[in-house]
């Protein structure tokens, strides 16, 4: 039995508009495993946003427990949220959001200025993950000299500075070609490899072929097919 | 760690460089024109200050008017007698008494070839002793003093020229003086006074156009009806003195005006009810100069520190416009790890480093400024003709207020910066990630 990195249990996060309530996780339990590539697919609305940012520690539950890699993220504090996202979940977003006043390897440093380390430290493992994502040319470019392939690049390189065990990708080739974005997913396929948690939450079902386990949402609850 | 923070703060900055330099100019602007007020205030006073030390510093003027906080001489009655000068003359704290009689003239005259006669306009003379000079700082330019009981007078260089700058009156020549009573007395002129390199503190008061010994051009006799008898007294109008040194001025002045109240003094008995006995020293007009500048001062530094108060506004405008901006980048920050203190530093680096910088570019700027006010109060000064006579105004500098600029530029830069970088740093991250 492989070592469980997330363990949800009976999670609901519900979101108050005014006088109405909205259920957007409705009890889920889910187990995530080291090593998995999980693809979490849904409609807009499904409730797989909010489950990625719970997940993500950047939301809370409502009710429920959620354990991220043995903490209950229900019970510590505002910082120590951050700290716990910060070495241990990578993300990976559809809209690269790299820092556009800051060089290529200055973004990939920036997870861990925030997390702490010496400067030299920092630099030196900046520099290997540029390496490991091809574009060790680039260091001193800022993101908006750089294509939007290069830019998801910089993106994955920085998730992995603080080497967290757990890497989420929000629709990583949402905003790729069909041949960029391929390559992408074949880097993230590279990482699962190397032992990453994976979870990819998309929209596109091609995508279903390059993880091992697909979770669909609806309505904030879960249907898996194994 | 927070380094790093500070120079991503810095990286931002670099970023918006023409925003940046936008709210810049405002701090630059609060923080000159704080440097420039305080710079050439400080000047001023100094240079006023300086003015009016040319005049006698133990030197006061003893006459009569409204007391109080803020005295004025009316120079109206004639009060004092001799009887009233050699008592203050025996003063402990009074070194010199100079007694002063107003002698006013309708016309100078002089003898133009044996029969013809030119006249001017009369001017006001000064009939007392050698110690006024002394006592009002005057000195002479060529001749000698009068002596008393003789028809002998001193002019000012204006008067001298009162014939005409091509026909200056000399030492040795011979005037005529019509008093007002019609008597015309005959004045030989001894001694031509240098002119005045000081604006007197007393104006035109201690500049005076003819001096003259009290016998025989005074003459101001009244009646005191002590008892029955009318008796005929010598009275002046004002009395001049000199403290023993620089510290029993207020002595000397105290003293004065203990015994001129008390009832053993002529002046009491002969003053106007309503009249108080006012003693003027430079002391106090250079207090009453004083509080002149730093009302001044105050109003422009108002006015200086709204400028400042506006450049505050800019940075908080600008901050909260940069947080709203890139609020993706700080739900992404706070993504990768950032805490909300981290955010919060970030932003508030940023606001005083421009406060900060603000606040030396403004010292720099304001350091220019102040000597280019002061040059231009110079040349206005100038263009005055000499109302100011001695010297120019030398820019002087307080480092004190280089300091403080530069704190309160900083300090502004963290109070405009505090209320932005908090927003930015209790946002939400899922709120500010989805922020397009």
């Amino acid at each position: 039995m492989k070592e469980c990195v997330i363990n949800i249990d009976s999670l609901t996060k519900t979101y108050q508009s005014g006088k109405n309530q909205f259920k957007a996780l409705n009890s889920v339990t889910l187990k995530i495993h080291a090593g998995d590539f999980v693809a979490i697919m849904g409609p807009s609305g499904s409730g797989k946003s909010t489950l990625m940012n719970i997940i993500g520690c950047l939301d809370r539950p409502t009710s429920g427990s959620v354990i991220i890699d043995g903490e209950n993220i229900s019970t510590v504090s505002d910082n120590e949220l951050a700290q716990i996202r910060g070495r241990k979940i990578g993300f990976i977003f559809q809209k690269f959001n790299l820092i556009p006043t800051m060089t290529a390897l200055k973004n990939i440093e920036l997870p861990m200025v925030f997390v702490g380390g010496t400067k030299a430290d920092r630099n030196r493992r900046a520099a290997e993950l540029l390496g490991k994502v091809g574009l060790t040319n680039w260091a001193t470019h800022r993101p908006s000299e750089l294509s939007g392939g290069q830019q998801q690049r910089i993106a994955i390189a920085r998730a992995l500075s603080n080497n967290p065990s757990i890497i989420l990708a929000d629709e990583p080739t949402g905003n790729l070609d069909t041949k960029t974005g391929e390559q992408i997913m074949k880097l993230l396929v590279f990482l699962n490899k190397e032992g990453k948690t994976i979870l990819l939450v998309t929209h596109a079902i091609a995508l279903k072929r390059y993880t091992n386990r697909v979770i669909n949402m609806l309505d904030g609850k879960i249907s898996e097919k194994k | 760690m927070i380094l790093d923070i500070f120079g991503m703060a810095l990286e931002a900055m670099k970023s918006y460089k023409i925003r940046t330099f936008l709210t810049l100019i405002g701090v630059i602007i609060g923080v000159a024109s704080v440097i420039m007020v305080t710079t050439a205030g400080g000047s001023v006073s100094s240079f006023v200050a300086e003015q009016f030390n040319v005049f006698n510093p133990i030197g006061m003027v003893i006459g009569t008017g409204t007391g109080g906080d803020t005295p004025q001489l009316s120079m109206r009655s004639v009060v004092f007698t001799t009887n009233d000068v050699e008592k203050i003359q025996n003063l402990p704290s009074i070194k010199t008494v100079a007694p002063v009689g107003i002698v006013p003239l309708n016309k100078i005259l002089k003898r133009d070839g044996f029969l013809k006669w030119e006249s001017r306009p009369g001017e006001t003379m000064y009939a007392s002793t050698p110690a006024l000079l002394e006592i009002f700082n005057l000195e002479l330019e060529e001749g000698t003093l009068f002596e008393e009981g003789k028809n002998e007078v001193i002019i000012s260089k204006n008067v001298a020229e009162i014939f005409g700058q091509d026909k200056p009156l000399q030492v040795g020549d011979t005037i005529f003086l019509r008093r007002v009573d019609g008597k015309t007395l005959e004045a030989k002129v001894v001694g031509i006074l240098k002119e005045s390199t000081s604006s007197n503190m007393l104006g035109a008061m201690a500049n005076p156009g003819i001096i003259c010994p009290i016998k025989p051009y005074y003459s101001t006799y009244f009646g005191s009806n002590a008892g029955t008898v009318l008796k005929r007294v010598v009275a002046y109008t004002l009395l001049l003195a000199e403290a023993t040194d620089i510290n029993h001025v207020q002595d000397a002045q105290d003293q004065i005006l203990e015994y001129l109240d008390s009832g053993g003094s002529d002046a009491n008995q002969y003053k106007d009810q309503n009249t108080d006995f006012v003693v003027i020293t430079q002391q106090y007009i250079l207090v009453r100069i004083e509080q002149v500048v730093s009302v001044i001062r105050i109003y422009i530094t108002a006015i200086a520190l709204i400028s400042l108060l506006i450049g505050a506004i800019g940075i908080a405008n600008i901050m909260y416009a940069t947080v709203t901006e890139r609020t993706r980048e700080i739900g992404t920050m706070m993504a990768i790890g950032a805490k909300r203190r981290d955010i919060l530093q970030l932003f508030l680096f940023q606001s005083t480093i421009i406060g900060l910088l603000g606040g030396i570019l403004g010292c720099i700027l304001g350091a220019a400024g102040s000597w280019f006010v002061v040059d231009l109060l110079n040349r206005s000064v100038q263009n005055l003709g000499g109302v100011i006579a001695g010297g120019s105004i030398q820019t002087i500098y307080a480092p004190e207020w280089f300091l403080i600029a530069s704190i309160v530029g900083i300090l502004i830069g963290m109070a405009a910066g505090i209320l932005p970088a908090r927003r930015a740093a209790k946002m939400d991250p899922v709120e500010a990630l989805r922020y397009e």
